[in-house]
């Protein structure tokens, strides 16, 4: 599948300085990490040494190692360093692909058409929020979108409104939570999830029993559909 | 104080529980070499006098004997530890730490089961065995992200306890049972949160980062 447009990958909160994650979106590999600096950066997850995942290995100041034999590369994707050969000019060939990346509504962002980061304006949030948490389900993303609003929070079902791009609103009584849609896989999502403003720390934590349980509806769901289209 | 032996396998995770609480207490202990795989040497009777199912760590301590892990966190602990921070008198504090090793014992299991039949061809449904750790790997994000808004790094709460020792192994060799870090960012934060504990170590499959 082709990627096209701005996919939210993980909250800005769970990626601190000096650390990575792995992601997918639609099956394709991507590590998002963070420089000492604060910049975040969007790469391909993949060392193109032996092809192991940039994940697995430890940010450095401005540069991100791999595991397996500590080839380190700079903010740029380009290789500076190999410890096996440490006298080596690097090749200038020897570099990871990377990709647009854009922080907006405490989410970091990756676009991967061909054009790069110009390709779109990055989605315009609010900056005033809170994170909430990511909540991953085995269930396609159009389906974990659908259970939201039957999945209540103290017997008030949420409101749904779609915004724009892959972003929607939720309105959750008092709250307003906003979230970021991911398409991990075919059969797997992400919502990346923030509430607007600054509830209280009991809030947030009634809010991801919710999250939780948004998981397990979901998850409950997809597991029914497939009993549903094996039978047919 | 007399010595304490450990009988330990270095490629045992429920061992290296063992190992990172007397290094994070600071605590020698001569350690037996106990060949596991493929020597099988914990189904010697030797072994098995000790723990009758050949399960390792196990722990002597003049005519104490003791196997399963938890329970030998929760005894040093109680006796080389002068601080008590490791294991809470609190009666809440205690009883959060005393449900995460049961936690750890029971639940995780799978994630233990799944890695030595992805790596030591131990007998299991591979499948079975990392659906049911990732449940249990899922429970434990669902609580540090919880712990996270009340500002506690550590499962029991400010402070570590032999419940983060108990649980930390599991998830930091994860990859071997083919379950990545990327859907648990609560216990990645917490990972680095144990990494952080005077004293810690790694064992093989936990890299060192450098």
């Amino acid at each position: 599948m082709s990627l096209q447009g701005w996919y939210p990958l993980v909250l800005a909160r769970d990626i601190a300085p000096g650390t990575s994650a792995g992601t997918r979106v639609e099956g394709k590999e991507i590590v998002a990490w963070r420089d000492d600096k604060g910049a975040a950066h969007v790469w391909e997850d993949r060392c193109p040494h032996r092809g192991m995942k940039m994940s697995f290995g430890f940010v450095r100041g401005d540069h991100i190692a791999c595991l397996y034999h500590g080839w380190q590369y700079d903010t740029a994707g380009q290789c500076r360093y190999i410890p096996a050969h440490p006298d080596l000019d690097v090749p200038k060939t020897i570099k990871v692909p990377t990709f647009g990346v854009a922080e907006a509504g405490g989410m970091v962002w990756g676009n991967f058409d061909a054009e790069g980061e110009d390709a779109a304006p990055h989605p315009d949030l609010p900056g005033d929020i809170t994170p909430l948490r990511t909540v991953f389900a085995d269930c396609p993303a159009a389906l974990l979108v659908e259970r939201v609003p039957f999945t209540p929070l103290d017997g008030i079902a949420p409101e749904v409104k779609a915004t724009e791009g892959r972003i929607i609103e939720i309105r959750l009584g008092d709250v307003t939570l906003i979230a970021g849609i991911q398409p991990v896989a075919e059969r797997e999502a992400a919502l990346h999830i923030v509430a607007a403003g600054n509830p209280s720390n009991d809030q947030m934590k009634r809010l991801a029993f919710w999250a939780e349980q948004l998981r397990r509806d979901a998850e409950e769901a997809a597991a029914n559909e497939k009993i549903g289209e094996i039978a047919a | 104080m007399s010595a304490l032996t450990l009988y330990n396998y270095d490629l045992d995770e429920n061992c290296y529980k063992v190992r990172l609480l007397l290094s994070c207490l600071g605590v020698e202990a001569d350690q037996v070499a106990v060949d596991v795989m493929p020597g099988k040497e914990n189904l010697s009777p030797a072994i098995l006098a000790m723990s009758p199912f050949g399960a390792l760590p196990v722990v002597r301590h003049d005519d104490l004997v003791l196997y399963e892990a938890e329970a030998i966190l929760a005894w040093l602990a109680e006796t080389r530890d002068p601080k008590g921070g490791f294991l809470p008198k609190d009666p809440d504090a205690f009883g959060r730490v005393m449900m995460w090793l049961a936690f750890s014992a029971r639940e995780l299991d799978a994630a233990v089961q799944a890695r030595s039949t992805a790596m030591m061809d131990a007998p299991g449904d591979i499948d079975a065995l990392r659906m049911a750790a990732r449940e249990a790997l899922r429970a434990m994000d669902d609580h540090m992200t919880r712990q996270h808004f009340d500002g506690f790094e550590y499962f029991a709460g400010a402070e570590p306890t032999i419940a983060d020792i108990a649980l930390f192994p599991s998830f930091a060799l994860s990859r071997d049972y083919n379950v990545d870090h990327d859907a648990f960012p609560a216990l990645r934060r917490w990972a680095r949160a144990v990494r952080k504990i005077d004293g810690f170590i790694t064992m093989p499959g936990i890299p060192e980062y450098h």
